[in-house]
């Protein structure tokens, strides 16, 4: 074990979101003038610990200590009292204020005078604040909206170093998610370099990014985490990202899981076809065909642009460059609805935004995407719905007290199934399911898919994004994969020859 | 670095990102300066259209009059709207400013109230306590502040009218009487009133920390919570100095038209917020500020000082100002999804 005293530690932390564990018991420790990386997946927990760190959010159990001190922060300010400062993965900066005024926005009372604030004295001061960091040429008076996006990033650091400086504490923790998706090349080894000098004077940096080369590049120990559960920690020099790929995914589960003796070979009939599909700024040239009866999986990290590519096919965002065809025939969506009435019908991944209303029965959540077609000039024959909403209770096995109780009195798998019931009510033949299982219990999930499997028996096609990398590849019959907006990779997934996780992993990250 | 022709593709998907958000802050900054532009525009128009009608002595000095009071009641508003909020209730609070102002000056109809000079204060205290519960309402009774304000707009109407129990009082006191009829340096005294309210609402904006929260607030909340702001202290401040310009416009008001009634506050809210919005202030928040406000009043002021001078139908003229209303609100909200989150 190392003899040198941690300047943080975490241990055992738990956080529960209504019923699901985000994180299930998570360690990590930073000795003082330490880069620690932090990486797993999509949902491992890394942006969830980070938040607890800086006391965005609490945890359910667990305990942490700083300076060697039982450490619990109720909001950032503790963190910052503290020592401890994050950059967010979202920025922070508010846009129609100046550098400066960002750099002490909320500490505003230790430059007043008279009763207003002396921005001379601020804007020395936050001068030197990013004279520290190195950054050159920006005036403090500068309005953020002016700055590009790598600047404001720096101009983040400075803010966070300076907050942490005040603490008076020796040594300070900073906290970066993902801070280099917006930088290009020259900017991430500016970064580095402030990161090095840092950690020279003795700061520590937890480094949360989905970019292993830039992670063994500057990290000394880097933390693997899976499924809100810690996998290992691996000293940087012995590790390779193929070694990080391997920690990252878990065991495949059982094929009876995912119900692999219903998946068949789909038909030759395409029934979709994306050429060169773009979104300017987002991403561009994929292409693929979705065949009847087909499951495609599209595997990437946020931000690798698999949502907008689901957000154009069902007529959400408009493509700038390329085409699709449906059904041989090029069509350009101008509305969900247009894309509905095409036969595209996506299951949304925010359920309880999108997807139902909660505040109505389960009967009438059932009936609304096809209340036109079961009404009769204009009234609508409560019994019909009745007789709808008690089919679908059977056949998709919905656990409810009865189809008049409310939508919002189900589990969230029973929630989701009634999605599905209009999904399948619709005459669409081309579905998109956004994380189908998200926030559903497992037994609830193995229905789900069963559902799935059905559907496309039925002879619909899917593109499902999966809510784990293992679902994605399990479910799928074959799978894209995309990293920074461009495909990388493509894989049959056949019953026989699913690919592996890391060979999926290896070329999203 | 693992592989260089894919690193070149990301870069231009890099690139691409960038000139998209180079492209909207591009029109954001023309945005900025198109309210100053449409001014001058409007100026040179009506200067040739309407001869020497326009840009004479004359009429920019009834220009200038007419510019005071729909002014302050457009700073008081720019705040709240710079929170992304809305107050409703502003034509029963100058209303109720400017009967009390009149109930409580020397006049002639109640004696036995005068308080001198004291009515000013009551006034714009009375109005800054209705601002103070608007706030109070929506931060703590989480209402919505269109709502919450409109609720008062009611209630002060009401005050005003219970005042001076249907008799409007005339205002007899010598010195706003004079006041009124004052000029210095051929500009009113209730214009000097308003440009000094608008030099006090700008070094809140610019000066103080009061200020630059409101823009954050406006931003996101979540922002300065992080940092420990208090959100909903500023939200109430905001309402409470918002009630108090309210309650200077109404006293203006009182002092222009001689008289305390509740018509002193009629028909303030719409123009007002056209001027906040044609200036440039986003009704979403976050954006804008006073100075803004004080182009967009202008422009008000003198689009519909020059149509009176054209003889313009007066129903037309009220078609023409909710038309501008309407272009302004579209160019300023936000529409589809922005590629820099706010």
């Amino acid at each position: 074990m190392d003899s040198r005293t941690p300047l943080f530690t975490a241990k055992d932390i738990v956080k529960s979101f209504s019923g699901t564990q985000a994180l299930k018991g998570v360690h990590l420790e930073v000795y003082p003038g330490e880069i620690v990386g932090l990486v797993g997946e999509n949902g491992a927990g890394k942006s969830t610990l980070l938040k607890i760190i800086i006391g965005a959010e609490q945890p359910t159990s667990g305990k942490m200590t700083m300076h060697g001190r039982e450490y619990a922060p109720r909001n950032p300010m503790d963190a910052n009292k503290e020592g401890i400062g994050m950059v967010f993965q979202e920025q922070s900066l508010i846009v129609n204020l100046n550098v400066a005024q960002n750099i002490f926005f909320g500490h505003e009372k230790d430059f007043r005078r008279h009763g207003f604030v002396n921005w001379k004295r601020m804007n020395r001061e936050a001068q030197d604040a990013l004279d520290d960091v190195e950054v050159v040429g920006i005036p403090p008076r500068k309005k953020v909206f002016d700055l590009n996006f790598a600047t404001r990033q720096m101009v983040e650091i400075a803010k966070v170093i300076r907050v942490t400086k005040g603490s008076d504490s020796e040594h300070c923790l900073i906290l970066l998610d993902e801070p280099t998706s917006v930088l290009n090349e020259g900017e991430v080894l500016n970064l580095f370099a402030q990161m090095r000098k840092l950690t020279a004077k003795g700061h520590s940096v937890v480094f949360v990014s989905h970019r292993l080369d830039e992670v063994l590049d500057i990290c000394d120990r880097i933390y693997v985490y899976k499924d809100g559960e810690s996998v290992g920690t691996v000293d940087a020099k012995q590790a390779s990202e193929k070694l990080l790929y391997e920690m990252m995914v878990g065991r495949s589960t059982t094929s009876e899981y995912y119900r692999l003796e219903k998946q068949k070979k789909p038909a030759k009939e395409v029934v979709l076809e994306v050429e060169d599909l773009g979104v300017h700024g987002v991403f561009k040239g994929v292409n693929f065909a979705l065949h009847r009866g087909e499951i495609l999986g599209l595997c990437g990290v946020v931000g690798s642009g698999k949502e907008e590519i689901c957000s154009v096919l069902c007529g959400d965002i408009n493509q700038t460059r390329g085409a699709i065809k449906l059904r041989g025939k090029e069509v350009r969506f101008r509305s969900p609805e247009h894309a509905l009435r095409s036969g595209i019908l996506m299951i949304p991944k925010e359920r309880h935004y999108e997807g139902i209303v909660a505040m109505l029965s389960v009967e009438n959540n059932t009936a609304l995407s096809n209340l036109r077609k079961l009404s009769k000039l204009g009234y609508i024959p409560m019994k019909k719905v009745a007789k709808q909403a008690d089919q679908w209770i059977g056949r998709l096995r919905i656990k409810t007290s009865g189809r008049k109780a409310l939508l919002m009195s189900l589990s969230g798998g029973n929630q989701q199934k009634v999605v599905f019931s209009r999904a399948l009510a619709s005459k669409s033949d081309v579905l998109i399911l956004n994380h189908p299982t998200r926030g559903v219990d497992v037994g609830a999930r193995e229905e789900i898919y069963d559902i799935i499997r059905d559907l496309v028996a039925d002879g619909k096609s899917v593109i499902l994004l999966g809510d784990t990398l293992d679902e994605c590849i399990g479910m799928s019959t074959r799978v894209i994969v995309l990293k920074d907006g461009l495909m990388t990779g493509e894989f049959e997934a056949g019953v026989e020859n699913k690919p592996s996780q890391v060979d999926v992993v290896s070329l999203m990250m | 670095m693992a592989n260089p022709s894919r690193l070149a593709a990301d870069r231009s998907i890099m690139e691409e990102f960038a000139e998209r958000v180079r492209r909207s802050n591009r029109n954001e900054r023309i945005m900025k300066v198109a309210p100053v532009g449409v001014l001058i525009a409007l100026m040179l128009v009506f200067t040739l259209l309407c001869g020497g009608n326009f840009a004479s002595l004359k009429n920019l000095s009834s220009l200038m009059k007419q510019f005071a009071i729909p002014m302050v009641v457009a700073l008081g508003l720019t705040f709240v709207i710079m929170l992304g909020s809305i107050d409703l209730s502003i034509n029963g609070t100058v209303g109720m400013a400017g009967s009390l102002m009149g109930v409580f000056v020397m006049n002639n109809m109640f004696p036995q109230m005068n308080m001198g000079v004291g009515a000013v204060a009551l006034a714009v205290l009375a109005s800054a306590v209705v601002g103070l519960l608007v706030g109070l309402v929506h931060v703590y009774l989480r209402i919505p502040s269109f709502m919450s304000s409109f609720a008062f707009m009611y209630i002060c109407q009401g005050i005003a009218k219970l005042s001076y129990q249907g008799k409007p009082p005339t205002i007899h006191d010598p010195l706003f009487v004079a006041l009124s009829k004052t000029d210095f340096l051929l500009i009113p005294f209730i214009t000097w009133m308003a440009m000094l309210m608008f030099v006090i609402c700008f070094l809140i904006q610019e000066y103080t920390a009061f200020g630059r929260h409101i823009y954050a607030v406006g931003t996101n909340e979540a922002i300065p919570k992080a940092v420990g702001v208090n959100v909903n202290r500023v939200k109430i401040k905001v309402f409470t100095l918002a009630g108090i310009l309210f309650g200077v416009a109404g006293v203006l008001g009182a002092i222009r038209l001689g008289q305390g009634q509740v018509g002193i506050g009629e028909d303030r809210m719409f123009p007002a917020q056209a001027a906040v919005v044609v200036g440039g202030t986003s009704l979403s928040g976050g954006k804008g500020g006073v100075v803004n406000t004080l182009v967009g009043v202008l422009i008000m002021t003198v689009l519909q000082n020059g149509l009176i001078l054209l003889s313009v139908n007066p129903y037309v003229r009220s078609g023409i100002e909710g038309l501008i209303i309407l272009v302004a609100v579209i160019l300023t909200v936000p529409h589809g999804k922005q590629v820099v989150s706010k």
